[in-house]
């Protein structure tokens, strides 16, 4: 079953790449990039729980952060955490509001991006603007809201795949 | 009872041993200054992607830019604007071309100019674009295997695009020119006048000139300087000067240059394989 588990997330990352990097790539709002691997950390962290939304966000950001010369990690620990939050407030939450998702999906995209661009300042990374980062990040935050009617059904669909048998959430 | 609080633990147990794992990668990659391990592995990955990201992006690429273009819309009015003002120009400008094309012939057998720019080069084509918010970077569907190395220039019709950063076999990745770490020695087509030009982001790029008393004027055109052991070749065309900030009394001039290049749409690109490209 692990190996069956591995292999889909690895199948997930490498097919939320290649959708991100390409077809979705141009597709910028406002010169905001889609963050499809952080909607789908998010995701999969409401349906599954915080430790694969954890496990997800880690391996999404480590290959995101492989494919770029910025430094390699900041992202998988951006991811790490936002996976973690995101599946221990879900099990807080008691609502029925279908805007659920897309609330996440902006507030963990935001905090996700202030995350990485602060820690990115501290580092003493000039690419990412102080100045522009907050409009940026709610850029993003837009963006991965809007994607989640198309997306999040899909995402949720294959991640009940990965459920365990005598899954207790 | 007891089940829920060991799963707790578990999740909470691992999520400190994935970033303790992430905070060893943070430190090696500081340490290895691009040239570790980890960029071996990345280098497998865009391995894995490249022919994915080009199968995809070559029968999808309308898909891709039907979505590109529905989230542009509301900057098309503006762009359609300005496009206006620049057919304006250039139907001006039209008429003194013959004169201009005879001079600069002229200027070319003088000064051996053609000869200069007679660039080595391989056609290639953007497979996507980088994930991150915080890079201005594109895949190719070139590599290594295809004689493209790092640091080689990269070229669009228009003008400079950036330089080659990264190969795998048949994959490579571009920083572009308007990335903030991006820097390209330039100088002033005009007066020759010197200078260095940064990565904005977007839009406008700031061009440093080194003579804070150098005389600059608007749509003047801005090339590569091509210094002895810089990256990029002489002569390449980067943009026109758009804005210019008031001498500031400091050691240098800012303007600012509106590249020839549209970046948010690269499709087809040329490398510079010749010549100084692999210096």
């Amino acid at each position: 079953m692990i190996y069956k588990r591995t292999l889909l997330i690895a199948l997930l990352v490498i097919t939320g790449l290649v959708i991100q990097t390409s077809i979705l790539g141009e597709a910028t709002l406002g010169g905001a990039k889609p963050q499809l691997l952080l909607v789908m950390t998010v995701a999969l962290a409401m349906g599954e729980g915080p430790a694969l939304g954890a496990g997800f966000g880690f391996t999404a950001g480590l290959a995101a952060d492989l494919l770029t010369g910025l430094p390699v990690g900041l992202t998988a620990i951006t991811y790490t955490l936002v996976g973690w939050a995101v599946g221990t407030i879900r099990a807080q939450v008691q609502t029925p509001s279908a805007l659920l998702p897309a609330w996440m999906e902006f507030t963990a995209t935001l905090a996700g991006l202030l995350f990485y661009g602060g820690i990115s300042l501290l580092l003493g990374e000039e690419a990412v603007g102080g100045s522009s980062l907050v409009i940026h990040a709610l850029l993003a935050a837009c963006y991965s809201a809007l994607l989640t009617p198309f997306l999040y059904p899909v995402v949720r669909g294959l991640g009940a795949r990965l459920r365990p048998a005598s899954a207790l959430r | 009872m007891m089940r829920i609080f060991d799963r707790s633990r578990r999740t909470r147990l691992l999520v400190a041993l994935l970033l303790s794992t992430a905070l060893v990668l943070v430190t090696i990659d500081f340490r290895s200054h691009g040239e570790g391990p980890l960029e071996s592995v990345g280098r497998g990955i865009m391995a894995v992607i490249g022919p994915l990201q080009d199968a995809v992006s070559h029968a999808l690429r309308p898909v891709g830019n039907f979505f590109a273009g529905f989230t542009q819309v509301p900057g098309l009015k503006a762009e359609v604007a300005r496009l206006e003002r620049e057919n304006s120009l250039l139907e001006q400008r039209e008429h003194q071309v013959a004169d201009i094309a005879r001079e600069n012939e002229e200027l070319r057998q003088t000064l051996g100019l053609g000869r200069r720019l007679d660039l080595a080069t391989t056609t290639v084509r953007v497979t996507g674009v980088g994930p991150s918010n915080f890079e201005h970077t594109v895949f190719i569907d070139h590599g290594s295997a295809d004689g493209i190395r790092k640091d080689m220039p990269v070229v669009a019709g228009a003008g400079l695009v950036g330089r080659v950063v990264e190969t795998a076999p048949r994959s490579a990745r571009v920083l572009l020119l308007i990335d903030p770490s991006s820097a390209v020695a330039a100088r002033l087509s005009g007066n020759g006048e010197t200078g260095l030009i940064t990565g904005s982001g977007g839009g406008l790029l700031p061009f440093d000139l080194f003579d804070p008393e150098a005389k600059v004027a608007l749509t003047d055109e801005v090339v590569t300087s091509g210094y002895q052991g810089g990256v990029y070749p002489p002569g390449i065309p980067v943009g026109t000067v758009s804005k210019m900030d008031p001498p500031s009394g400091s050691l240098s001039r800012r303007v600012w240059i509106r590249p020839f290049v549209d970046f948010t749409s690269l499709d087809y690109l040329l490398v510079v394989t010749g010549k100084g490209a692999a210096r």
